[in-house]
């Protein structure tokens, strides 16, 4: 049984948190940093509540008696992704789960350096925006027309079959 | 009344913006029986202006701070933080954002400006049949549909004007914006599909400088504030030009909490607590309601009295009813090559096909098409809320290689979706929280599927690897509330926005409109505003009020 009373989350728990992360939301490109960080969020809102921090230590302990369980001989944070992530379905629901991936969604994604390997430049004004910064370089379809159509067709904005049958009246 | 030293020099409206204080420009005593505009967004900020242009004293009580454009952050989440609406309030019903967001129905702004601070910009008009519902749509199982008492025709005039006020391009001789990365993907797909009606506009973003305000510099964050003040927000505009006149006395951090009324049942005073907690009243001549679709009925519904035992101007018991949030869906599609699509003014590209009424779609009413783009922090937030594992990832991994559209249409109005008074959840103040619970009706579902086809189409045609459909999030276009009815019975005011049971008492913001129409709600409620304080000032000079 964990011991929420020790720091054992901050060590053991971290690290299956971080493989719990890499698994829920799998990105070849990213490095440890990103996750790691996100685990650290995870664990600093653990710490501002009894309940999470309750939570949390269980919901780790549960997926390394999971492994076990499941004959892998393995604690959760030596699993391959397949494994790891099937092992998540079936916990979907859970409580620690749903909370961690209530901080990991806002957090994996409000970072620096996800944004760069994901190709997205973050704040652009204090750069002069994107005018010269190739807002319209996208060169692999034609330049579409800006204006309002002004050829023959009309927008027909009551078809035929649809106006009342009784004069619109004043309202 | 006294009036603060404003030097009338020559710098731009943005940097003759004040620095932050209690109060700004006049200051008018708490027993001056003037205009109390509850809110200083798209409709309240109008108001001020036109009133106090005309000579007419006006206090505003805005619940938010008075940001600067260089308070505006370039970061979602910190922005969202800073500006968003996120005092206790709940969503209730079969809605998804119930069970996503059941603290978040809406996503709208509390400072100075309103949501017109964060507002994207797209400015199309009504249609002459989306003002007369009744009439063209018929009677529908489970919508609550009534005609405006008001007509295209007579607002024609008010649109020009606002959409002067805005500087919507393409309109009155402005120029449209230059296309931008998402922009090329949509109109492409646009035209591939045979639409027609597709532009970068018309728009509330200057494509080059105009009303003492720059052009675009295609900085992106449309949902943050705009730092360069190159969109029109009233917070920008309205407000300071206002303050100008020296007759508006504008008290950031208030938030109204009463409506009060005289022995014979005219509006006469708003209470409200200052940013302290502080309770105050401010007399009031005149008192018109800008408070958003939520806020506003929910301030009616806190105005109970003896006479009005079930909220204030609620007789015929719509107050909070015919709540409309927009059919909404997004959808992302990835391709092989780069898009960008954060690049660049975020919505300036509308396509109107769809926006008219023709059965045979299966559905009555309309939509736009219209470009978006999310930042990965709120695409990861709202892309498909609580999905995780590789299907999600993949759609984040395609993130440079994304083109994203929302569709945005006429939802019906149903008596059961419906604003009200949260008993056992209170906001800071301890008072009652609005709830908002909500139901798709059968007319909307068939429009978001529709939509959803369609745009899928159109980006199929320009090469698509795949599309994902992301549902409706916390409501950006909050309607109906307290809607304008020809009869009392039907509504809550009348043509000129002006409650049925209470004179004196003005509706001023989206919560009037009868119906919703396709057409995102900022230019309507401007031009609305617009109308009802060229009202207003009459009445004043009539000394009717």
């Amino acid at each position: 049984m964990p011991d929420p009373t020790t720091s054992s989350v901050e060590t053991d728990g971290r690290r299956t948190l971080v493989r719990l992360l890499r698994a829920a939301y799998p990105h070849p490109r990213f490095p440890d940093g990103p996750y790691e960080r996100t685990a650290d969020a995870i664990l600093a809102q653990a710490a501002d509540s009894l309940w999470h921090r309750l939570v949390l230590t269980e919901g780790l302990a549960t997926l390394d008696a999971r492994a076990a369980a499941a004959g892998e001989q393995a604690a959760f944070a030596d699993l391959d992704d397949e494994a790891a992530l099937a092992l998540l379905r079936g916990v979907e629901d859970a409580e620690f789960f749903v909370l961690i991936r209530g901080v990991a969604v806002v957090s994996l994604y409000d970072d620096a350096e996800v944004h760069r390997l994901l190709g997205y430049e973050g704040p652009s004004f204090e750069q002069g925006g994107y005018l010269h910064r190739g807002f319209d370089d996208l060169d692999w379809l034609p330049t579409p027309r800006i204006e309002e159509y002004d050829g023959p067709d009309q927008l027909v904005e009551v078809a035929p079959d649809d106006e009342p049958t009784t004069a619109p009246t004043q309202a | 009344m006294t009036t603060d030293h404003v030097d009338p020099d020559q710098r731009s409206d943005a940097e003759r913006l004040p620095t932050r204080q209690d109060h700004y420009g006049a200051s008018i005593g708490h027993d001056e029986e003037v205009v109390v505009i509850v809110g200083s967004g798209a409709g309240g900020g109008t108001l001020a202006y036109e009133l106090t242009a005309k000579g007419i004293a006006c206090v505003v009580l805005e619940a938010g701070p008075y940001l600067m454009p260089e308070d505006y952050e370039n970061d979602e989440w910190a922005s969202f933080q800073q500006m968003a609406w996120l005092d206790a309030r709940t969503a209730s019903g079969p809605y998804r954002v119930a069970r996503d967001f059941p603290n978040l129905p809406a996503w709208v702004v509390k400072a100075v400006g309103g949501s017109t601070t964060h507002w994207s910009g797209a400015t199309p008009r009504f249609r002459a049949y989306e003002l007369k519902t009744r009439t063209y749509y018929g009677d529908i199982d489970g919508a609550n549909i009534l005609d405006w008492p008001i007509t295209l025709e007579e607002l024609a005039p008010y649109y020009d004007r606002a959409e002067r006020a805005i500087g919507s391009t393409h309109r009155h001789g402005r120029p449209p914006l230059p296309a931008n990365n998402n922009y090329k993907v949509f109109a492409n797909g646009a035209e591939q599909v045979g639409y027609r009606f597709y532009a970068t506009g018309p728009y509330g973003t200057n494509a080059e400088p105009y009303d003492g305000r720059p052009a675009s510099i295609q900085d992106g964050f449309n949902f943050q504030g705009d730092k360069s003040t190159a969109k029109w927000s009233t917070a920008v505009r309205e407000v300071p030009r206002a303050l100008r006149t020296g007759r508006c006395d504008l008290r950031p951090g208030s938030q109204a909490v009463q409506i009060t009324h005289d022995a014979r049942g005219r509006a006469n005073a708003v209470l409200y607590v200052d940013k302290d907690g502080s309770l105050h009243r401010q007399a009031a001549a005149v008192v018109c309601v800008a408070g958003n679709s939520i806020e506003t009925p929910r301030l009616l519904l806190m105005s109970a009295s003896a006479l009005h035992p079930d909220g204030l101007a609620n007789s015929s018991g719509q107050v909070g009813r015919n709540y409309m949030r927009h059919l909404t869906g997004s959808v992302y599609a990835r391709f092989d090559k780069p898009v960008h699509m954060y690049r660049g003014e975020t919505m300036a590209g509308i396509i109107a096909d769809e926006a008219r009424q023709d059965t045979s779609r299966g559905f009555v009413g309309g939509y736009y098409l219209e470009t978006l783009s999310l930042g990965p922090a709120f695409l990861a937030a709202f892309i498909d809320p609580g999905e995780w594992g590789p299907g999600f990832t993949e759609v984040m991994d395609a993130y440079e290689n994304t083109a994203g559209l929302w569709i945005v249409g006429e939802d019906l109005p149903q008596e059961t979706n419906r604003v009200t008074l949260n008993a056992s959840v209170k906001d800071q103040w301890g008072l009652p929280a609005a709830d908002v619970w909500f139901q798709d009706h059968p007319n909307d579902v068939a429009m978001r599927a529709h939509g959803f086809s369609r745009a899928d189409m159109l980006y199929e045609a320009v090469g698509a690897l795949g599309v994902h459909h992301t549902p409706p999030y916390p409501a950006t276009h909050n309607l109906g509330t307290c809607r304008l009815s020809e009869r009392a019975e039907d509504g809550v005011a009348d043509r000129w926005g002006q409650a049925h049971d209470v004179p004196g008492l003005f509706i001023s913001d989206g919560s009037q409109m009868t119906s919703g129409a396709a057409a995102n709600p900022t230019l309507t409620i401007v031009a609305l505003a617009i109308r009802q304080a060229e009202y207003i000032a009459d009445r004043l000079a009539k000394g009717a009020g």
